[in-house]
């Protein structure tokens, strides 16, 4: 299953009657316009240039060898017209469809970006983000190639080797003959090599992707490299990938060396062919030096059409492989979409009830299994347990990231799928464990809870929060940059922003995952009290890690392998002496001998030099 | 080339580090492959003087035809011999790019291999003050920065040089006024074409690091893709995107928008002095002046003194890029590497393990001491445990006994010799080190395992060692077993199973000194007390240090080193301290509080 999201496995092989090239197409339809344009454009320009040669050829025929200075003139003048007429062709040509090429690029990130924002979470957990990224970076510039220059570079090539042939079939049609002959012959080789190139290019930078990967862990991981003195292993192991980068990018090079002096050389034979019949005829008076210049220049001329050709055939494989890729991605339909009727709300206040629900992602093991609670509007409840044990997945369904494969979760009265998503996800406050901050000031951030809160607002609910100090002890204070995912700022601080964050959003609803990582004593009890803030008067899921917020939840279900195996509160279940009992002495010890600092070691202090 | 012996000649760093001029550097890396370059060069002149040939020949063959008629064999000659240069033109085309070619990969394929090295020698102190991100820039894309100026740049504006001089000469031979006359535009073209590249790349850049912006963008809304749910921002976001997305779109058609301007405007400034020049010839032949061949040479050859003159200012601006990447690599290359080797003492076998601090003192920097004149000894098979807060120097202390780093002042002797005198090579063979979290590489569970271990061991000794270390039957119970791949493309183990694995790791190496991070992140009580006996028998018999984190290790410890601030502050044996006031007395104490402070908070609720 990771195979097919393996970037070096994907494959080029593509089913052309899958219909995918006829799709890519359409994309350029609202641009037929510029794009017919850019067609007769380049076709005008490509004609111009076979064009040129039929020129020279009347500029020695009847201008200097018939010395006639006055036609020569006149063909001169007409010459420089063309030049004009071509370099404005051209440069419309390069404008209009390089321009066209960003529209098709902006086009498809916008549109694969609008996709994936609607799509489930449950793709997103399934799906790696590189892979995604990969899609939306580097395939749109391959589709926006080939239906930019690749189109162009065909048009252009197809009708310079037309235009040429045909004035050299008016020139001379037996000189011409040779020359036709010779064509296919030197498509074909070009097609050849050029593949085999591209190959070999492919190759190695698949080669170049393991090297660098291989050389990132060996940098990472140095500490263990030196202590084990593996370095001389791990030298031979890295010559063994750079020496294959070395074959596939010395192959793709020697062959490029080899491509353009073979067809060079094929062209030599039509030459001397040329050459020789060409030359018995001048000498016969049948044909002019003009001509035999002609078709020199056509000869030379036209390897460079059949390069073009030769170089889109080879990618062009490539890119419709992308092509491929894109359209299943904006094929992907959200798991989770409304249902029709909806039942419009304001307010999700209510009682919230598991009935009967289970849950397993795909085919797999149930996660969930029949589990049923009712929780009054207003109690807090504190999910404890193991890790994989479930709390978060129950929290995911609440929030309708999933929804139960059976049963039903009913907020305030009514089956939760009879709502609009946009609805119950906005009412839903919620605070994860590791926060996600964007890029941008904390103002941003928080204003991320409610768009059009003001800045009063704002600061209001960071002093709720218990925000408001840390972030005035900025420089900037609300328009302090928080870093890339928010780095700048540490776990506790992040977390902080975040529950500000979700009070700005007033919802009905509070989830929050409690942090396990440690934060220092202070920041500890800023969080306690913002939390105390979000929990007053909603309806709470909390996974609970901290004691003082389990002892204080109206409800605490111990969730192991998919279900409920001990509910109450805290008395209860501490004189029950059974799994709670346990986890709590247990986290006593922990949270106390963490408070004392005790053998306070987390990280390594090397680092810190 | 042969497997068994290196591909290539080594290089010699010193040389290439000691050229004052950044080309000569250059040339001192593709040491051994300086004759191929040569030839390259030798068929790059041949190639051009063969191009060259074939447009003054077809002059005099018109000429011939013209003036006297060719006829029969003479022209059958003719035309061989005019096939023959083009076909010498590109087998000395190819003979030149294979060679050039050759240098660029095998040099570059060496200079990898050699910073790959270099890259992994480098000091302790190096890597912890490096970005990894920005040595990897460095040892691929730079060096590729330098593939393409061997295989391209140089040669390529070798090759446009040598095509102009070479085509200059073959028109002033013809008519040297027309010759002077032809490359007016010349010094216009290479002006107008530095300048555009010059200005091409800086719009390139912007619009690449735009597409860095966008990336970025894209990847937190991805990984923040719950938050943007939770909120229901999925519009908001859009917008954001949309407006990054936009900007890129902008840069794209300035950066189009010069390419629109440079190539037509050339174009033009290159046809008029085409036209200009061939209507000179021209009128040349009508006055008399020159022969018709000489006008067909002079046509052929002028295209190729102009056209090329374009591209050289991007050879240009890409050489000057190239001579800058070579500066960020010679940064790396100039670090200087540990000595492995360097000993003034080699013990016979083992060591045995007794190890003396005297007055030790240690600072990263200048004027921060992290050690302060440390002193005490152990004897060998002691435990010595080190306790203390974050950045009180435990970590220090340990990184010192494989000479990570070297004391800046005291000194430490092992068996009584001072460990300065010891090889880092051989003081490491004899060090093990768990660390807390220890880094796995992505290779098998089974490779990881024998990671370092510097001999042939059968599956057998592995499955012993995971046994001890209570890591077999977690490793069974993965889908290849033993062959089971780590990291991204296999599974992920947990802080406690890798540093399991790295406790097995260490059994097969059998070291004689252990360096020990005693941490067990959460696990269960079944597993911890696995580990602790895998722990156990690793420390049974050997010198141990211990970064302390549980009571147990310590109490149990034949020397307590108690760090505050880089000092000692107390240092014995459990009971000692337990009778001395200080830190070691509080902290126990406290342990014992958290016992009763639970008991208490147990009774309460029974007592409801």
């Amino acid at each position: 299953m990771l195979n097919q999201y393996n970037e070096e496995e994907l494959d080029d092989v593509v089913d052309l009657k899958s219909g995918v090239v006829g799709r890519l197409m359409r994309a350029l339809k609202p641009y037929w316009p510029q794009m017919l344009l850019a067609i007769i454009g380049i076709a005008s320009v490509s004609y111009m240039d076979a064009y040129y040669t039929v020129l020279n050829k009347r500029i020695i025929d009847e201008g200097i060898v018939a010395r006639n200075l006055p036609v020569m003139i006149g063909l001169f003048r007409n010459y420089a017209v063309v030049v004009l007429a071509q370099t404005v062709g051209f440069f419309l040509m390069i404008f209009i469809i390089g321009r066209l090429g960003e529209q098709l690029r902006y086009d498809f990130r916008k549109k694969l970006f609008h996709h994936l924002q609607n799509l489930s979470l449950s793709y997103f957990s399934k799906t790696p983000l590189g892979w995604i990224m990969s899609r939306v970076t580097s395939d749109t510039e391959k589709m926006a190639d080939l239906l930019t220059w690749g189109v162009l570079d065909t048009v252009w090539a197809v009708t310079n080797i037309s235009f040429a042939v045909f004035f050299m079939l008016q020139l001379n049609a037996a000189l011409a003959v040779i020359v036709i002959i010779s064509l296919p012959v030197m498509i074909f080789v070009s097609f050849k090599f050029r593949v085999k190139i591209y190959h070999h290019y492919r190759q190695s930078r698949k080669a170049n992707s393991k090297m660098t990967a291989s050389l990132n862990e060996n940098i990472t991981g140095v500490r263990i490299v030196k202590a084990l003195r593996r370095e001389a292993k791990n030298l031979d192991d890295f010559k063994v990938l750079s020496t294959n980068m070395y074959q596939e990018s010395y192959r793709a090079v020697l062959l490029s060396a080899i491509y353009l002096p073979t067809i060079q050389t094929i062209s030599a034979i039509s030459l001397v062919l040329i050459l020789w019949r060409g030359g018995l005829q001048v000498a016969g008076g049948a044909i002019t030096i003009g001509v035999l210049q002609a078709f020199i220049s056509y000869i030379m001329m036209i390897l460079w059409p059949i390069q073009d050709l030769a170089r889109v055939y080879a990618e062009m494989q490539n890119a419709i492989a992308s092509s491929e890729r894109v359209f299943s991605l904006l094929d992907m339909q959200p798991e989770i979409r409304n249902r029709e009727n909806l039942l419009p709300v304001d307010s999700l206040a209510g009682d919230v009830e598991f009935e009967d629900v289970s849950f397993h992602y795909e085919d797999d093991e149930p996660v969930i299994k029949n589990l049923s609670f009712h929780i009054p509007q207003g109690q807090t409840v504190a999910l404890v347990g193991t890790t994989g044990g479930g709390k978060t997945t129950i929290v995911n369904l609440l929030c309708r990231f999933y929804e139960p494969s059976s049963g039903v979760i009913r907020i305030a009265g009514h089956d939760y799928t009879q709502y609009p998503l946009e609805d119950i996800q906005s009412r839903i406050g919620v605070v994860l464990q590791v926060p996600h901050l964007f890029s941008g000031s904390i103002r941003d951030n928080l204003r991320y809870g409610r768009l059009d809160a003001s800045d009063e607002e704002i600061e209001q609910a960071a002093k709720l929060a218990g925000a408001h100090d840390f972030i005035t002890s900025f420089e900037k204070a609300y328009d302090q940059d928080v870093g890339e995912g928010g780095n700048q700022l540490s776990v506790g601080q992040k977390q902080l922003v975040s529950i500000a964050r979700a009070l700005l959003a007033e919802p009905d609803i509070f989830v929050m995952d409690e942090a396990t990582s440690s934060v220092d004593t202070l920041t500890e009890a800023l969080i306690q009290k913002g939390m105390h803030q979000l929990m007053s008067g909603r309806t709470s899921f909390i996974i609970a890690h901290r004691l003082s917020t389990i002892k204080s939840a109206d409800l605490i279900m111990v969730i192991e392998d998919g279900q409920i195996i001990e509910k109450g509160n805290h008395k209860s279940l501490m004189r029950n002496k059974g799994h709670y009992y346990n986890l709590y002495t247990k986290q006593f010890r922990h949270d106390l001998e963490t408070k004392y600092d005790l053998f306070a070691d987390q990280e390594p202090d090397a680092s810190a030099a | 080339m042969s497997k068994q012996k290196e591909p290539y000649i080594p290089l010699d760093m010193p040389r290439v580090l000691g050229s004052k001029n950044k080309l000569l550097s250059l040339w001192h890396l593709m040491r051994g492959y300086h004759f191929h370059y040569l030839v390259s060069t030798v068929f790059l002149a041949l190639a051009a003087f063969a191009r060259t040939g074939m447009y003054v020949f077809l002059g005099t063959f018109i000429d011939r035809m013209m003036n006297e008629g060719l006829m029969g064999p003479e022209l059958t000659l003719s035309a061989l011999t005019f096939g023959s240069l083009i076909a010498l033109q590109a087998l000395s085309s190819f003979m030149s790019s294979w060679m050039a070619n050759f240098t660029a990969e095998n040099s570059t394929r060496r200079l990898r291999d050699y910073l790959f090295d270099h890259i992994q020698r480098l000091s302790y102190s190096y890597h912890s003050e490096s970005k990894t991100g920005d040595l990897l820039e460095r040892a691929t894309s730079d060096v590729d920065t330098l593939r393409r100026f061997f295989a391209e740049q140089a040669i390529g504006v070798g090759r446009i040089v040598m095509i102009f001089i070479i085509s200059f000469i073959a028109i002033a031979r013809i008519n040297l006024r027309l010759a002077l006359f032809s490359i007016i535009i010349i010094p216009i073209v290479l002006a107008i074409s530095i300048v555009f590249f010059k200005r091409l790349s800086k719009a390139y850049e912007a619009y690449q690091e735009q597409g860095a912006v966008l990336t970025t963008d894209l990847q937190e809304n991805l990984s923040g893709v719950r938050v943007v749910k939770a909120f229901a921002r999925q519009d908001y976001e859009i917008e954001k995107f949309d407006k990054e997305n936009a900007e890129k779109f902008r840069l794209g058609r300035k950066f189009n928008w010069m390419h629109a301007l440079f190539w037509p405007l050339s174009d033009i400034i290159c046809s008029a002095q085409t036209i200009g020049s061939n209507f000179y010839a021209a009128t040349m032949v009508i006055n008399g002046v020159m022969t018709l061949g000489d006008f067909i040479s002079f046509h052929g050859l002028l295209g190729w003194l102009i056209w090329p003159i374009r591209n050289l200012g991007r050879l240009i601006i890409d050489t000057s890029r190239a001579l800058v990447s070579f500066g960020r690599i010679s940064v790396v290359l100039q670090a200087p590497e540990e000595d492995m080797t360097a000993a003034t003492y080699q013990p016979e076998g083992a060591i045995k393990g007794q190890i003396c601090f005297d007055q030790v003192s240690f600072a990263y920097e200048k004027d921060y001491l992290v050690l302060d004149d440390v002193s005490f000894a152990c004897e060998a098979g002691q435990v010595v445990a080190l306790l203390g807060s974050t950045g009180s120097g435990k970590t220090s202390l340990v990184n010192l006994l494989p000479r990570f780093y070297d004391v800046t002042s005291g000194q430490i002797l092992l068996d009584g010799v001072n460990l300065n005198e010891y090889s880092r090579e051989f003081l490491r063979s004899q060090i093990g080190i768990v660390e807390q979290e220890p880094f796995l590489f992505s290779c098998s569970i089974r490779d990881n395992i024998t990671y370092g271990v510097h001999r042939e061991v059968s599956q057998e000794e592995i499955e012993e060692a995971a046994r001890e270390a209570a890591i077999h039957e977690v490793i069974l119970g993965f889908k290849n077993g033993y062959d089971t791949l780590v990291g991204e493309r296999g599974v992920t183990l947990s802080g406690g199973q890798k540093q399991r694995l790295a406790i097995a790791r260490t059994l097969l190496i059998n070291p004689r000194i252990l360096i020990l991070d005693d941490s067990t992140s959460s696990v269960d009580m079944e597993t911890e007390v696995q580990i602790r006996a895998a722990l156990d028998s690793l420390m049974n018999n050997r010198t141990t240090f211990i970064i302390a984190h549980r009571i147990q290790s310590i109490m149990n410890a034949d020397l307590i080193l108690v760090f505050d601030k880089g000092k000692i502050v107390q240092m014995g044996e459990h009971e000692v301290l337990l009778n001395q006031d200080g830190i070691y007395k509080d902290i126990y104490d406290i342990q014992a509080r958290i016992d009763s402070a639970l008991q208490e908070e147990i009774d309460r609720v029974e007592s409801i």
